[in-house]
């Protein structure tokens, strides 16, 4: 759905964006994350057709953004950290306005507004002037707008930035709603825990390069071998037999590794499926272990981050 | 044609501005002042008309009385053609002003609002976007002069004017003010968000240079004088003494003023158009007036006008004009034509910079012989040396066109030819040091670069100055090395020119490939990796 090829853009004499290749495919969810000025934006940008690659190519539902950039939009929708709106409009007049420059049919227009308007809670400020909206207000008419022409694709630069904890979870629900209905969503953002829980895939940027691409569950594969498992167990005795249990269940594991052990607490690596932790489990609680938890530690964004970045702000 | 007004009247960016400007009350509130202001109007007219009555009659003279007789016999029509001019006068300055304003922060406002970005992501074409803020920024004016429309149609009908004059004079405005709307829209474009300031300055500058074309009546190239709204106004409606307006010229024959207007109005319109509809969805530092055939077209219809608007001296057709401000041989013209080529072809440059990436581009490719010396995205300086070929040849096609009024002898081609290589020279240095200008840091470094050519020939003039004090042969010689101005000695015939001006193209053209040869070197220069989005 999404597809960057070679992409490369030089401004005056910096290089903001080296030789991407990137496909997404429909229905992805894919977190674009990187320190800021590691080339999200200008990214994002040359993918909705805002700016000019210096060479290579950005094709959006199969088609060139810089060939031909207006049927390409007829696909995109388009969202920046920054919720501008025309403060001299009605709301619905605004999202009327949008509609017709995106070249709906004139006979669903009507309806679609009412819809869009409805999908971000803004139905009681229908007739409003935008310029009495409160930011949040503008912020979901800003959403609204991103959507109202029923995008295959959205562009999301930093869209959380500035947003209160319940409207970002309401982007949240809008967008997984978008998701389902088979859009495909390229989000850009410095915060992990933004990203965290949705995406489906990510892709890290630095220097303007891609560190590392894919669905979550294959970059965090690639990265950490091993699972990471922690247990707790209690009723120990004073002289450690649970403990000692636990070891001797653990070392006749070829496939574990790094057991750190404590009273009453550890954790293992594991190089194996999740469904043959089952058995280890299986062995401690017949050693007559009492298990009090048992899981597979599953690597946050911002943990994954942090390893594979290098950390270099620019 | 109902179709295209139809696609105009539900343009999204028209509606836009529709709906925002126009919301029934404003609109009621703009109609009702509108009358309140035609009537105030009618009133003063006819109270002036009274006074001059009341004057006259005071005057109980001969003369103070046929006066009287006159002005009593034709008082109604006097007044209302009088409350007509007030009126016209009136809404050709508000139509005018407030389109060329609004126009000029139309695409600069929307930068500054952030909402610029979205707009060029939506489906609207360039054009429509165009169409859109050319109609739509100044939908308020358009409305209060639809108001007082009926009243000045009533007004100038009832002054004994023709309702086709009265039809011709608001066609004329709608005219000017599309055209200067047009460069309000190109200025806009041209500022960022944070330059709006410079922009409205600009767009006064621009207003006052089409005012004071007026003055451009009595000068050997009478039609640009259309540029003025006020021309055509005023000979429709025959004020301002039009006994003494002179008609502009085409190709040696007068014509009406109204035509000239449109012709000039209307192909000026079109390059403005041109431009604008290539850059409107571009990034800001993408934008590139013209392309690089563009700017050789935009340079050959310019200097078309030189020859199609000139007013030579002493052909018979003119003599009641005199020979001010005319032409009075084929070497003043060429002459004429070689000096307005420098600004020319300094515009063209100015308008085919290459932004820094493009050129990194173009040298990459250049080195493995996929890009030609000519190609869009290379240094302007080919072009700059095509378009003055082009503008000799069209110098050549006029002065023979002219031949029957301005006899022309080998010897002026000649001239012309040299001061012509001269200024190229002159020209393509200085844009060849904008374009190194725009490889460096500096901000703006386009209006830097301009400022440091400023001071440039600033330094030049006075160190002319200095040598012609010792004595005037260093002076000439200073002048030649250091500027064109030299080349455009009046004793030169041929290509007999002094020696300083030969070694001071030598010397410019040595400085010429001085800063290639530092373009190149900052093109060489690897790109630092980083964003600076």
């Amino acid at each position: 759905m999404i597809e960057l090829v070679h992409l490369r853009k030089e401004y005056d004499n910096v290089l903001a964006v080296d030789d991407l290749d990137l496909t997404i495919p429909q229905g992805e969810i894919y977190g674009l994350i990187g320190p800021n000025g590691a080339g999200k934006t200008t990214t994002i940008r040359m993918t909705c057709g805002l700016l000019s690659p210096t060479m290579g190519r950005a094709r959006v539902a199969g088609v060139d953004v810089a060939q031909e950039p207006e049927k390409a939009q007829q696909h995109i929708g388009y969202l920046s950290d920054f919720f501008a709106v025309y403060e001299d409009l009605k709301v619905w007049e605004y999202l009327d306005y949008f509609a017709h420059a995106y070249k709906m049919r004139e006979s669903e227009i009507p309806a679609r507004v009412s819809e869009v308007i409805a999908e971000v809670n803004l139905e009681v400020k229908r007739d409003a002037m935008i310029r009495g909206l409160s930011r949040g207000m503008k912020q979901r008419l800003g959403i609204a707008r991103a959507v109202i022409h029923r995008p295959k694709v959205l562009l999301l630069d930093e869209p959380a930035s500035g947003l209160d904890p319940k409207a970002r979870l309401d982007l949240r629900s809008l967008l997984l709603g978008l998701r389902d209905r088979g859009a495909t969503i390229l989000i850009s953002s410095h915060i992990l825990t933004e990203l965290e829980g949705f995406c489906t895939s990510i892709g890290i940027m630095e220097k303007g390069r891609m560190v590392r691409s894919g669905r979550i569950e294959e970059v965090t594969a690639a990265e950490n071998p091993a699972r990471l498992v922690r247990l707790s167990w209690s009723g120990d005795s004073p002289a450690g037999d649970s403990l000692r249990t636990v070891q001797e269940q653990l070392q006749r594991e070829p496939r574990i590794s790094e057991v750190k052990l404590a009273t009453g607490a550890g954790a293992f690596g594991f190089a194996g499926p999740e469904e043959d932790l089952a058995p280890i489990l299986a062995g401690l609680i017949a050693g007559g272990v009492k298990v009090t938890s048992f899981g597979e530690v599953k690597q946050t964004v911002e943990e994954l981050y942090m390893k594979l970045s290098t950390h270099e702000v620019m | 044609m109902a179709d295209y007004a139809m696609r105009i009247w539900s343009n999204p960016e028209f509606v836009r501005h529709r709906r925002a400007e126009l919301r029934p009350v404003r609109a009621i509130t703009v109609g009702a002042v509108v009358l309140v202001v035609c009537v105030l109007v009618g009133l003063a007219c006819l109270s002036y008309q009274h006074t001059i009555a009341d004057n006259l009659r005071r005057w109980d003279t001969q003369e103070g009385t046929r006066r009287l007789a006159q002005i009593e016999d034709q008082f109604a029509r006097t007044t209302w053609l009088l409350f007509y001019k007030w009126l016209i006068g009136m809404q050709g300055a508000a139509l005018t002003f407030w389109t060329l304003f609004s126009c000029a922060q139309s695409v600069s406002g929307e930068r500054d609002r952030k909402t610029w970005d979205f707009q060029r992501v939506t489906r609207l074409s360039p054009a429509e976007i165009l169409i859109g803020k050319l109609l739509g920024e100044p939908v308020l004016v358009y409305f209060a002069v639809l108001c007082a429309a009926p009243v000045t149609l009533i007004a100038g009908l009832v002054g004994g004017l023709s309702f086709g004059t009265v039809i011709s004079v608001y066609a004329f405005l709608a005219m000017t003010s599309l055209f200067l709307g047009l460069g309000g829209m190109w200025l806009s474009t041209l500022l960022e968000s944070r330059s709006r300031a410079i922009g409205l300055i600009g767009a006064l500058a621009f207003y006052g240079f089409t005012l004071g074309a007026r003055g451009l009546e009595a000068s050997g190239l009478p039609g640009l004088a259309a540029l003025s709204p006020l021309m055509a106004t005023f000979a429709l409606t025959k004020s301002a003494g039009v006994g003494h307006l002179l008609r502009p010229v085409l190709f040696g024959h007068e014509v009406p003023w109204l035509l000239m207007c449109f012709l000039l109005c209307g192909s000026f319109s079109a390059w403005l158009a041109v431009m604008l509809v290539r850059n409107l969805k571009r990034d800001y530092q993408e934008i590139r007036p013209l392309s690089r055939w563009q700017a050789v077209g935009c340079a050959a219809f310019l200097n078309f006008l030189i020859f199609a608007l000139l007013r030579p001296a002493g052909l018979s057709d003119f003599s009641q004009y005199g020979a001010a401000g005319s032409f009075p041989d084929a070497k003043s013209v060429a002459t004429f034509a070689v000096a307005i080529n420098g600004l020319i072809l300094f515009l063209m440059g100015l308008a085919t910079l290459t932004p820094q990436e493009r050129l990194n581009v173009w040298r990459r490719k250049r080195a493995t012989g996929e890009a030609a010396m000519f190609a869009d995205d290379g240094l302007p300086w080919p072009w700059l040396a095509i378009s003055a070929i082009v503008a000799y040849g069209l110098m050549i096609w006029g002065l023979m066109a002219w031949g029957h009024a301005l006899p022309l002898g080998m010897g002026t081609l000649q001239t012309a030819a040299v001061q012509l290589l001269m200024v190229l020279v002159f020209v393509t240095r200085d844009v060849l040091f904008l374009q190194w200008c725009m490889l460096t840091r500096l901000r703006q470094p386009v209006v830097k670069g301009v400022l440091y050519l400023f001071l440039y020939y600033a330094a030049a003039t006075v160190f002319i100055i200095i040598a012609s004090i010792s004595s005037r042969d260093a002076g000439r010689w200073v002048m030649a090395l250091l500027t064109p101005v030299q080349v455009f000695d009046a004793d030169a015939a041929g290509f007999a020119f002094p020696v300083a001006t030969y070694v001071g193209l030598v010397l410019q053209m040595v400085l010429a490939s001085a800063v290639l040869v530092a373009i190149d070197t900052r093109l060489r220069r690897p790109v630092r990796v980083g964003a600076a989005a």
